[in-house]
């Protein structure tokens, strides 16, 4: 059963995934990042083991946030973890095609729905140009700034394809649009349009979208309840849309929490909520103790039969 | 000249204006240290105000530290190093993190606000942020992280202070997004700011007594 899609059919009430990425799996598995991060078999093998470890209701196959920053250009070290080591230059390396291929790999084997993570525009584009200099640009050369979205949005497009042709689902993480760095207004004119185009596409093929977006999302909740995804992995869950929410359990409390801290971060977010894929509110930090993350799926999971 | 329009360009972002007005201040021969604190300081209060109020975002505070150190970087040659009246503060962004932009924003609004600050950039090493003490003897060290990978360094060199014995009379400040303030306590820092204008509140407040 597709958990997921239940959810936001809303059939049943919860799911959950705590969002555990390569970056964990790989720790959890002994190997290096360095060794799994460019190798589509070795990044299946160390997702298929977090799933199989914790097995919540979805797997997600997100390498790291510099893929497709790196296949345009941008240098990126994997020692001990992927690190942006400035803005486009000619040291392109594309690793789409092993994403690609740990996808095949994923959908073949698991039984729960396998999302691929992508970058959004806006957040891409920050990283070809640099995040500082972009965020500038947007406000001193918007052209500019649409020219570099232009670029970004001909590749992401692309991609995209590549991966619905796949069958998998699509999160679209966007962390440099949040409005704990940009304005309702920035959001609107430089990030909206890119990811509403992204949003339609993977409807078209009948895939399940999600959008990301990291720290505060409130002065323009109202601009994504417009973009309308399947699901919004959000940190405040408190707040009003329609889309069905992904969170309740902050990444603090996951890395440094005992267990009763995170029974009462779940079961306040589920008894808030009607409808949660219950998560953590970013990517789950690489040196979480597995207890942690077992023991929030636990609470879900019994809170899940009330 | 007034004052108000130097303020205003800051305000306005108009790094351009800010050049033009502080050199025709100097040109009319007013203090410098007015034209510091009522023109170029006086607009980065107000740019951080307004950050705190939501009305301003990251990519006006970097636009706006732009026109302040269009004056700035006139007038500091000539002014004395005494006229910082307030402390010295050392900042950096610790080993294995180069995600500087948050830490560039706590500095100048650290510095629009009379602190003497040393900058360290990012990626800096326990040993310099040590030596960085023993030879610049600051009153506050600030640190930032954006990486929940990287935090553990931030321990690492309070506990390196502790051990040296440079802990007494020096503040340690922290920030990033993966920090909070139970996290802060639980490492041995003096505080944590949320964000660039509550730094400086904060800063203020350790350094009052």
């Amino acid at each position: 059963m597709d958990k997921i899609k239940s959810v936001i059919e809303k059939q049943i009430k919860y799911a959950v995934f705590p969002i555990v990425c390569v970056d964990h799996c790989t720790r959890l598995t002994g190997t290096t990042f360095a060794d799994v991060s460019c190798d589509g078999e070795k990044i299946a093998q160390v997702l298929e083991y977090g799933y199989s470890l914790y097995e919540y209701d979805m797997v997600l196959l997100f390498v790291d946030a510099y893929v497709e920053a790196q296949a345009l250009g941008c240098p990126v070290s994997f020692a001990p973890y992927a690190t942006l080591l400035g803005p486009r230059s000619d040291q392109a390396y594309d690793r789409t095609g092993e994403v690609i291929k740990a996808a095949q790999l994923l959908k073949k084997k698991l039984k729960v729905p396998v999302f691929v993570s992508i970058k959004g525009p806006f957040t891409l584009a920050s990283f070809l140009v640099g995040i500082q200099d972009f965020l500038k640009m947007v406000l001193k050369n918007p052209k500019e700034a649409e020219e570099n979205l232009e670029h970004v949005m001909t590749f992401q497009l692309e991609y995209l394809k590549r991966l619905l042709e796949v069958g998998v689902n699509i999160f679209i993480g966007d962390p440099v649009a949040s409005a704990s760095v940009i304005s309702p207004n920035v959001f609107k004119d430089f990030a909206y349009r890119p990811l509403d185009t992204l949003i339609k596409k993977i409807r078209d093929k009948g895939a399940v979208s999600g959008i990301h977006i990291c720290g505060d999302t409130a002065p323009f909740i109202h601009v994504i309840d417009k973009l309308n995804p399947d699901i919004l992995s959000i940190e405040d869950i408190t707040l009003k849309t329609n889309i069905i929410k992904m969170g309740g359990v902050s990444t603090s409390t996951i890395l440094h929490g005992d267990p009763s801290n995170i029974e009462d971060e779940v079961k306040k977010a589920m008894t808030k909520e009607p409808y949660l894929i219950v998560s953590t509110s970013c990517d789950v930090p690489v040196e979480t103790n597995p207890e942690n993350i077992k023991h929030m799926i636990a609470c879900a999971r019994e809170y899940s039969k009330n | 000249m007034d004052l108000r329009k130097l303020k205003k360009a800051v305000i306005e972002m108009d790094d351009k204006e800010v050049s033009k007005l502080v050199k025709a201040a100097l040109q009319e021969h007013i203090d410098l240290n007015t034209v510091l604190n009522k023109g170029l300081i006086a607009g980065m209060k107000e740019v951080g105000e307004l950050f705190i109020k939501k009305e301003y975002y990251v990519p006006e505070v970097l636009l706006a530290s732009e026109a302040f150190y269009a004056g700035f970087n006139i007038i500091i040659p000539l002014l004395k190093s005494q006229n910082f009246k307030k402390a010295k503060v050392v900042i950096g962004v610790v080993k294995g993190d180069i995600h500087d932009i948050g830490k560039n924003i706590v500095k100048v609004l650290i510095q629009a606000s009379g602190y003497d600050i040393i900058d360290l950039g990012k990626d800096v090493s326990v040993e310099s942020f040590i030596n960085t003490v023993v030879k610049e003897k600051p009153a506050v060290l600030a640190m930032s992280s954006l990486m929940t990978t990287t935090l553990i360094h931030m321990e690492d060199v309070i506990q390196e202070l502790v051990k040296k014995d440079l802990r007494n009379g020096l503040k340690v400040i922290v920030g990033g997004a993966p920090v909070n303030e139970e996290f802060a306590r639980k490492i041995g820092a003096d505080g944590y700011a949320k964000d660039a204008a509550r730094a400086v509140k904060l800063l203020d407040k350790l350094t009052s007594g």
